[in-house]
């Protein structure tokens, strides 16, 4: 370019119509029509179901941002989706990130990878790469390595430990209308249970004048759940906290918890993670045994998603919204005006724009702002309780977000 | 020299996968170029225990974790650099091989598989249990290269072919060597190799060992490259087959399968996943597996077997179209049966006293002595379950006597392993033939020899010298799996005799020869016994044997029945009811 003005100005009158030519095509060439955004997530294998929630999600938030006049910064130039597969493993999920970065190089941003084992293996490359990269993975691992292109934008796994246990226990005791004081934990060993159990283990649980009386971590798949269910039976704590990651598992300890006399809300019983919320729930387990369980999430269909919720359900067949979908739409849309902000279809720059962008309250997030901190965290990232009524989870909690009162199984 | 130039097709290799490296500038190809040696060098971790020993280990991923690991906090806790801590890594895989090997290898077969296939499993485990469920290298952004965190991708690749290099000559130094003979003997048959007098268990736990160190090396790698270290990224289910997978598929027991299973299931594995994937989810896996079945099916042993033997094939027959077919066979000049002064006076090499051993309520041997002399030829006959081959297995260690004792040179060296006896100078052959069937017949018996050898040489000169004594000289680098009966027994026998034993102990050897050949194969044991070797037989053939020994030992229900000259004991009443029936006596009589 410099030695090309250099030119200009040294034979100003010859060649000035080559160089009006020559600035316009490159101005032509800043406002593309397509910005490409990526989305690495598992779409074969063991996790392949949720990964298409989130391709649901992101392709229905590219479809509404291009339907509302795309990118207005780059003239109107639309958003298009790169779909990659993060495979089932963590090798696979490097390679595809690898992939991602060397092939599609005109990516400005992207959102994955599902599993906050893959999202650390993946934000690795793209780190190197500088390109932004949204997560709804809450370990609180991928935004404490000091790296600047990625944004975490569920709140993290320490964080809804320690919003959702105060929220727990009024809620139990405004609608039970006594304060509950002994609890049982019984989760699994996966990375994101164990970081939720030992935060409460650790302070959560006496900062709230909970006793804990039952502690059993188990390995997926269980065999048989009788003798952690006896174990709950025989302690008798007024809430248990149940962490599974696994389906079969959730099935396993309800039906035994059932089989017991204490299912039903006999002891009201609480979950972190999706797995106990997944649509693929209905298919094991009966809708009474599902009654009123809890589970807290990072994110949810909630209040203000209702025609989303609808869209969903009729064009994938989905029978409601789960964190994967809603998040995954939410990331289009920060992403979108990051872009905005940013004003060219560049990595880089969009990765500045989302270090230093201020979009107000979180539409698609639950709670907080559209901002990101120093460590990529979204600033005051809520999260979401939802509770299981009539077949369907609906979220409870916060109120502002809430579809449905929450009740508290009476005991 | 010879040496030298087995060692240039690997330099080659390497240096044409660098080049090749260099001029690919895409990362993401670059990564795939990175992944092919580091699961090449795993797979030949892999062979070097299971592809030469025999016994498959399911379970190398517990290896390979240690090795990640250990790279990976090193790095968080102590800040110490790879460059230090691969080497590290590599001795802790070392010190688990020793400490699974030891007492894994009393299991053999299916169960040294599934016992192999537990320890990942448990080690994954126990990393969840510690809290180390998401492990991240840290960034060092102002001493990469002193981290190991490259920005040029092309210098991860150039590593991990260096690694492969050195494991590839190490695993070929190990082929050729005493060690590597000793492993083959193993895969073959882990009693004959005993019997051949090689240390068996301390051989298999040097094996794994090796093999545990260069898998937790190649972890450690692994982990750098990967930057992110999880139980099942390490331990899991998929990392142990992925050893399995690339050497079978390339082929076992060979330094090439693992690297060639590498190269081209690694990069195929990545097309599918990207190309086919893309399009239909979850294909690629069909495919691959598809991909893998055939070529097991069509090559069973592996690509490289298949290829080799295809080659050989059409050389042969190339090399063959020109002259007539002449069949190198194995010519030995059948030696009339010339006087040899009996011995059976000389010295006592051998003394057997009272010895038993029952199983259970079965006495298979019972309160059986006898003595050997020196230079005799002692023939052990008797009816079918007599207990034989039972006495033979306690005279050279394979069993421990429930009673009594076994005298050679006049020390007791009963309830001693094989190896040991052998060492002492016992060499043995079995009823049942055990060549190692793609070896040469020289490198057949020069397993034998490594009991008296000091070095290699002297091996293949000692194995040379027992080739020539049995007459298959002129077909000694034909491959054992195109001999005939006749050359394989005359090839076990050279592999007893390779080891220079004083005493031999031959288990049917004339058993499945035809009348000519089993002649031949007595005229070389006659030859034998006049060049200064004492001699146990067990044989049926009655016919040869009264010609070829000295004396006779009969054992009926695994006790002595009688001893003596052969023109005694054949006229013996109680032989001739214990082989044939008591209606029989009378009629021997006449």
């Amino acid at each position: 370019m410099t030695a090309n003005s250099k030119f200009t100005i040294s034979r100003r009158t010859l060649l000035a119509g080559a160089s009006g030519t020559l600035i316009a095509s490159r101005a032509w060439g800043q406002q593309p029509a397509e910005v490409k955004v990526g989305l690495l997530v598992p779409i074969s294998g063991l996790y392949a179901r949720p990964g298409t929630v989130m391709r649901e999600g992101a392709e229905m938030a590219i479809d509404h941002i291009n339907a509302q006049g795309g990118i207005k910064a780059l003239g109107g130039a639309k958003m298009k989706l790169v779909v990659l597969d993060s495979g089932d493993t963590t090798e696979k999920a490097k390679n595809a990130a690898q992939r991602m970065v060397a092939q599609e190089t005109d990516l400005v941003a992207a959102s994955g990878a599902y599993l906050s084992s893959f999202t650390l293996a993946v934000t690795e490359v793209t780190e190197r790469a500088n390109l932004p990269m949204l997560t709804l993975s809450y370990s609180d691992l991928i935004t404490e390595r000091g790296f600047k292109y990625v944004f975490q934008t569920a709140a993290t796994a320490g964080s809804q430990a320690r919003q959702a246990l105060p929220q727990i226990v009024k809620l139990a005791e405004t609608t039970s209308g006594k304060r509950p004081k002994t609890v049982a934990i019984l989760t699994d060993n996966t990375g994101a249970s164990i970081a939720s159990a030992k935060a409460m283990r650790e302070g959560l649980l006496a900062e709230n004048q909970l006793q804990l009386i039952v502690d059993e971590t188990f390995t997926p798949p269980l065999a048989d759940a009788t003798s952690l269910v006896q174990k709950i039976r025989s302690a008798k704590p007024d809430l248990l906290f149940f962490l599974p990651t696994v389906i079969s598992d959730a099935k396993l300890l309800l039906e035994k918890m059932n089989e017991f006399g204490l299912g039903q809300g006999k002891i009201p019983t609480i979950s972190f993670g999706i797995a106990i919320a997944e649509p693929d729930m209905l298919q094991t387990v009966s809708p009474e045994l599902l009654q009123g369980v809890l589970t807290c999430v990072a994110s949810w269909g909630a209040k203000g998603h209702e025609a989303l919720i609808a869209e969903l359900k009729t064009r994938y067949k989905e029978p409601w919204m789960t964190q994967n979908a809603i998040s995954t739409y939410g990331d289009m849309w920060v992403i979108k005006d990051a872009l905005e902000k940013a004003g060219k279809a560049d990595r880089v720059a969009v990765g500045e724009a989302l270090r230093t962008m201020d979009g107000g309250p979180s539409k698609y997030y639950p709670l907080g702002e559209i901002k990101f901190d120093e460590k990529g965290r979204r600033v005051g990232a809520g999260m979401t309780i939802v509770q299981w009524q009539s077949g369907v989870p609906v979220t409870v909690f916060p109120p502002e977000l809430a579809l449905a009162k929450p009740f508290w199984p009476k005991s | 020299m010879l040496r030298m130039r087995s060692f240039l097709p690997p330099l080659l290799f390497t240096l044409a996968y660098a080049g090749i490296s260099l001029g690919v500038t895409n990362s993401y190809y670059q990564l795939i170029l990175t992944l092919v040696p580091v699961w090449a060098v795993f797979g030949l971790s892999w062979n070097l225990l299971s592809g030469y020993t025999g016994l498959i280990s399911f379970g190398h991923a517990a290896f390979f974790g240690i090795g990640a690991y250990a790279t990976a906090l090193g790095q968080i806790y102590f800040d110490i650099s790879p460059w230090l801590l691969i080497p590290v890594a590599a001795m802790l895989g070392g010190i688990a091989g020793l400490l699974i090997g030891f007492p894994t290898f009393r299991l053999q077969g299916h169960y040294f598989a599934l016992a192999m296939l537990a320890y990942p499993l448990a080690i994954l485990y126990v990393f969840e249990w510690l809290g180390f469920q998401e492990v991240t290298l840290p960034i060092k952004r102002d001493a990469p290269i002193a981290y190991m965190q490259f920005a040029d991708p092309h210098l991860y690749t150039l590593l991990g072919l260096a690694i492969m290099l050195a494991t590839i000559v190490l695993t070929q130094l190990i082929e050729r060597s005493r060690f590597g003979m000793a492993l083959l003997a193993i895969k073959q048959n882990e009693a004959a190799a005993e019997a051949a007098g090689i240390n068996t268990l301390a051989w298999k736990l040097r094996a794994i060992t090796l093999s545990g160190a260069i898998a937790a090396a190649i972890g450690g790698f692994y982990a750098q490259v990967l930057l992110v270290v999880t139980p099942q990224s390490v331990f899991g289910m998929l990392v142990s087959a992925q050893a399995l997978t690339v050497a079978m598929f390339g082929g076992v027991g060979t330094v090439w399968g693992p690297v060639i299973g590498s190269v081209i299931l690694i990069p195929l594995a990545e097309i599918l996943h990207a190309e086919a994937g893309a399009r239909i989810p979850g294909i690629q896996g069909v495919i691959f597996g598809i991909a893998i079945v055939c070529v097991i099916l069509l090559a069973p042993e592996g690509l490289f077997w298949k290829l080799r033997d295809l080659l050989r094939k059409r050389s042969v027959s190339k090399s063959t179209a020109g002259e007539t077919l002449e069949p190198a066979v194995a010519n030995v000049t059948a030696l009339k049966p010339v006087a040899r002064p009996r011995a059976a006076t000389g010295e006592v090499v051998l003394e057997v006293r009272n010895l038993s051993r029952s199983f259970g309520g079965l006495k298979a041997v019972q309160d059986v002595s006898f003595k050997l002399h020196k230079n005799e030829i002692l023939g052990i006959i008797g009816p079918n379950g007599a207990g034989k081959t039972t006495l033979f297995n306690l005279l050279n260690g394979f069993l421990k006597p429930s009673q009594g004792e076994v005298l050679i040179d006049g020390r007791n060296m009963s309830g001693q392993r094989p190896h040991v006896i052998c060492e002492a100078g016992i060499g043995r052959t079995f009823q049942i033939m055990r060549p190692f069937l793609r070896m040469s017949i020289l490198d057949n018996v020069v397993v034998g020899a490594y009991v008296r050898a000091r070095s290699d040489d002297e091996a293949r000169k000692l194995a040379a010298d027992a080739v020539a004594r049995v007459g298959l000289s002129a077909v000694a680098n034909r491959v054992a799996g195109e001999l005939s009966t006749k050359e394989l027994r005359l090839m076990e026998l050279a592999r007893a005799i390779a080891g220079q034993p004083r005493i031999l102990l031959l288990d049917e050897t004339l058993a499945g020869l035809g009348h000519g050949e089993a002649d031949e194969v007595v005229a070389v044991i006659q030859q034998l016994a006049r060049d200064g070797m004492t001699i146990a037989i067990i044989e049926h053939t009655m016919q040869a044997m009264v010609r070829l020994v000295d004396s006779f030992l009969v054992l009926d229900h695994g006790a002595v029945i009688t001893e003596g000259l052969p023109e005694v004991v054949t006229r013996d009443s109680r032989v001739i009811e214990a082989y044939l029936g008591k209606k029989w006596v009378g009629h021997a009589a006449n």
